[in-house]
């Protein structure tokens, strides 16, 4: 059996995927900032030399992830409506799917979790996620309320593993996975 | 006697009490007045507590009467309406039994009396008058009653009925009352609630109302010509305009059933895009407010000949109406107002046209728009980064061709034994052709077994799979406008051979394809995303690459309009197998595909669009390659009409 199919990688890469899903689209439908969860500015890559995340929204490659959250607040950008409901811009999750396509992941990885963490772990993983789903324009915080205009999203991501989280020993706060890539479209 | 109030009337929360019932009478049993005199919130705890002392001993309901007289009189009335409600419907209860100890008693005379002017047409002073001169040894509360006709239908219990028909033959406010029990059920509802009395048939008035609407509706202008309403002969004739509060009423309910005439906003947004409510004696928009919410994509609107005296009156709309391009509200005071220009510019970011001057470019109205909601983020074409070697495109444009045609050739090509396919449908409530193997974790969740039963890993399994699948056909890579390609190199690889990093490309593709739904066998056209990761072959590969994971995101399958119900669409019938399907099926193209290939080779040749259809229409039957071959093959004997003149 190829460690991709393994079934703790299965497993855990779905449950990884739901947890970045789930903290990735509140995040952003919360207006709140996700430049923590791409590997710019970790130690672990920093010191390995990895370049920064790949950001590809509609077509325009942005730099850093802050660009990324720049364009969001441009798109979210309504100063004469007064009314709060129709203000927002809110991304509605309908579907995702991720598969794992290293399961030997290496860059940047200390010696200790090298050795500590099998490629059948579940740990050491790089995966390929895709989230697609409604954006509404001008709407409310509520799915199902009146918005102004839609469109359907789709996201890929490459997600690799925290090391600097991983590595700490005790109780782990923080992305266990950070974006290395990441292609929107909004059509 | 003046129409009696009643001196408890003036209780502040009486008329609120039995005013607003309806459907929300089963919460006010929850009001704070349930509270026991101590405090207790236990209704049901009461029964044991306090034995039922009095006439009504025997019934648990008339219990509850009892407690009336101490201090939660208002609560026993809403328990009692409640039950009454209950009663009335028939279907609320189905154990009827609980209600034998009521008795029904038609009250004669209501209409006759001075108090018939009330704005409830006297019931409640009425029933007020009679839980006053009934309660004589003990209090009675009544519970709701309902006006039908000349009669008021009131369900007391048992015990009170003799003390309410005691009072037959008294005089209530200049009339004599008449109290009669009867076993009759109280008539059904009708048009108007019990404070609007008697009144016509509600499906009538809808009927009349609607061919009103039918009536002042011009198709062709897609206007609805809601002027002079009060002078409409039909609406008239209804009554709809007779009060001021009733011509506010009726225009609501001509907004709600303007709704009513359209399945879904968009069509009604389409249906109607202009509105006249112009000479109604409106004095401030609020009388009409409904109009922005049922109609709130406006293009043009017409005020004019109304009485709004300032800017204040037409503020309640200063946030409605986001794409009224034209509005005239001349015949207004506040139209000779010196900010009148101004403020309707300020107010309506989308106005153009003001009582027939331009107030604002097309342009100037689209940049005014854009500070009221939230803008799309601007969509850029294709973008590959793939490296320098044309990879990504190469890849691309072998593998769509190769999908469309021989699915397990292309699996045994770019796909090994830890390659990964998966497919993915989306939350649409239709079924789809692809549930069954869809991997959305969002509905199949993360823990499951289809985690691992859907997700297809290795160039065998992958195959089956796709042969599975219904026949497709992607259009040609040529036609760039039809796709949006991003690809990226990236690190972090493992090398196949073990040790090592590899770099990865990362290819998103988003278009369309046609697919012929096998059950139904009809053509459609279906948007996907494909993404790929690409990395370095393992040795003896046919490819220096391969396919390591391959995601496929499908949205709704749209129909398309049936046009060539030709033996090619039904081709996937006869040979069930997909695979030979679709490599026998020829080219299935819908319009717009081929107006996309006409446009894509007068921009490639200079040719007029007529010429580029002829030429793509003719031998090379919509092969774009083979046109574009013959165009060039061709070209000297082009007249040169064909040509688009060079200005």
């Amino acid at each position: 059996m190829s460690a991709n199919s393994h079934e703790t990688n299965v497993r855990c890469s779905c449950e990884a995927a739901k947890s970045f899903v789930d903290w990735y689209y509140r995040q952003i439908n919360d207006t709140k900032s996700i430049s923590s969860g791409y590997v710019n500015n970790h130690g672990a890559y920093d010191r390995a030399g990895h370049p920064p995340a790949d950001i590809c929204i509609n077509g325009l490659v942005v730099a850093t992830p802050q660009e990324w959250e720049a364009l969001l607040k441009q798109q979210e950008h309504a100063p004469k409506q007064p009314d709060p409901n129709k203000r927002r811009v809110r991304y509605d999750v309908e579907g995702y799917n991720v598969h794992v396509i290293n399961a030997d992941y290496r860059f940047g990885a200390s010696q200790k979790m090298l050795d500590l963490h099998s490629p059948t772990d579940g740990v050491r993983m790089m995966m390929a996620l895709t989230v697609s789903g409604t954006v509404y324009f001008g709407t409310s915080k509520n799915a199902g309320d009146d918005y102004w205009e839609k469109q359907t999203f789709h996201d890929r991501f490459i997600l690799v593993p925290n090391w600097d989280v991983l590595e700490k020993s005790g109780p782990k706060y923080g992305r266990r996975y950070l974006i290395m890539s990441h292609n929107y479209r909004a059509n | 006697m003046a129409p009696p109030t009643g001196p408890r009337a003036s209780r502040g929360n009486r008329p609120s009490q039995r005013g607003s019932r309806g459907g929300g009478g089963i919460g006010k049993r929850r009001g704070p007045s349930r509270t026991d005199r101590d405090g207790d919130v236990s209704m049901d705890s009461v029964n044991a507590a306090n034995p039922p002392t009095g006439p009504s001993a025997h019934s648990t309901r008339g219990n509850r009467g009892s407690r009336g007289g101490r201090g939660s009189r208002v609560s026993t009335r809403l328990a009692s309406n409640v039950r009454n409600h209950a009663s009335e419907d028939g279907t609320a209860r189905s154990d009827k039994s609980q209600f034998s100890n009521k008795v029904t008693l038609k009250i004669h005379g209501l209409s006759a009396s001075k108090a018939s002017g009330n704005q409830d047409g006297g019931l409640r002073s009425l029933l007020e008058f009679l839980e006053r001169k009934s309660s004589k040894g003990r209090p009675v509360v009544l519970g709701r009653g309902v006006i039908r006709g000349e009669y008021v239908w009131l369900k007391v219990k048992q015990a009170d009925a003799p003390l309410l028909l005691r009072l037959n033959g008294f005089s209530y406010a200049g009339a004599s009352l008449t109290i009669e029990e009867t076993n009759d059920p109280i008539p059904p509802q009708n048009a108007q609630s019990t404070i609007d009395g008697p009144g016509p048939n509600p499906s009538e008035t809808r009927e009349k109302l609607l061919a009103v609407l039918s009536s002042r509706y011009n198709a062709e202008q897609k206007l609805l010509d809601l002027s002079a309403l009060g002078a409409d002969q039909n609406l008239f004739s209804l009554g709809a305009f007779q009060s001021k509060a009733l011509a506010e009423k009726s225009f609501k309910v001509l907004m709600s059933l303007t709704n009513t005439r359209y399945d879904n906003p968009v069509e009604k947004e389409a249906g109607i895009q202009a509105v006249t409510i112009a000479n109604n004696d409106i004095h401030d928009v609020y009388e009409v407010f409904t109009l922005a919410q049922t109609l709130p994509h406006l293009r043009r609107l017409d005020l004019s000949g109304n009485k709004l005296e300032d800017m204040s009156k037409l503020a309640k709309w200063r946030h409605e109406f986001r794409r009224l391009e034209e509005m005239h509200a001349l015949g207004n005071p506040l139209a000779n107002l010196p900010n009148y220009s101004t403020q309707m510019v300020e107010w309506f970011p989308s106005l153009q046209v003001l009582d027939g001057r331009r107030v604002r470019t097309p342009e100037e109205a689209a940049e005014a728009f854009k500070s009221w909601f939230p803008t799309p983020l601007p969509r850029l074409p294709s973008n590959l980064r793939d490296g320098g070697n044309n990879v990504a495109s190469t890849f691309i444009r072998g593998f769509f061709t190769t999908y469309d045609q021989d699915r397990v050739s292309l699996a045994r090509q770019f796909y090994d034994d830890d390659s990964a396919f998966s497919l993915r449908t989306g939350a649409e409530p239709v079924p789809d052709t692809y549930d069954n193997f869809s991997r959305n974790l969002e509905t199949i969740g993360v823990r499951g077994s289809s985690t691992q039963q859907r997700l297809f890993t290795g160039s065998n399994l992958i195959a089956e799979l796709w042969a599975r699948l219904p026949a497709t056909r992607h259009p040609s890579l040529d036609l760039v406008d039809a796709w949006q390609v991003d690809c990226h190199t990236f690190p972090g690889l493992a090398e196949p051979s073990g040790q090592g990093l590899a770099m990865g490309l990362a290819i998103t593709v988003h278009g369309r394809f046609e697919e012929v739904d096998p059950t139904r066998q009809l053509l459609g056209t279906r948007q996907f995303s494909r993404s790929f990761i690409l990395g370095p072959s393992k040795s003896g590969a046919p490819h220096p690459y391969r396919v390591i994971s391959d995601e496929l995101a499908l949205q709704t399958w749209v129909p398309q309009q049936q046009q060539t119900p030709t033996a090619a669409v039904q081709a996937p019938t006869v040979t069930p197998a997909p695979t030979t399907a679709v490599a026998a099926q020829p080219p299935v193209l819908d319009d717009a595909m081929r107006a996309q290939m006409v446009e894509e080779l007068c921009r490639q040749t200079g040719m007029t669009p007529e010429y580029s259809r002829l030429c793509l229409a003719g031998l090379a039957d919509w092969n774009f390659d083979l046109a574009l071959k013959s165009f060039h093959e061709k070209r000297g004997e082009l007249p040169p009409e064909a040509f688009v003149p060079t200005a």
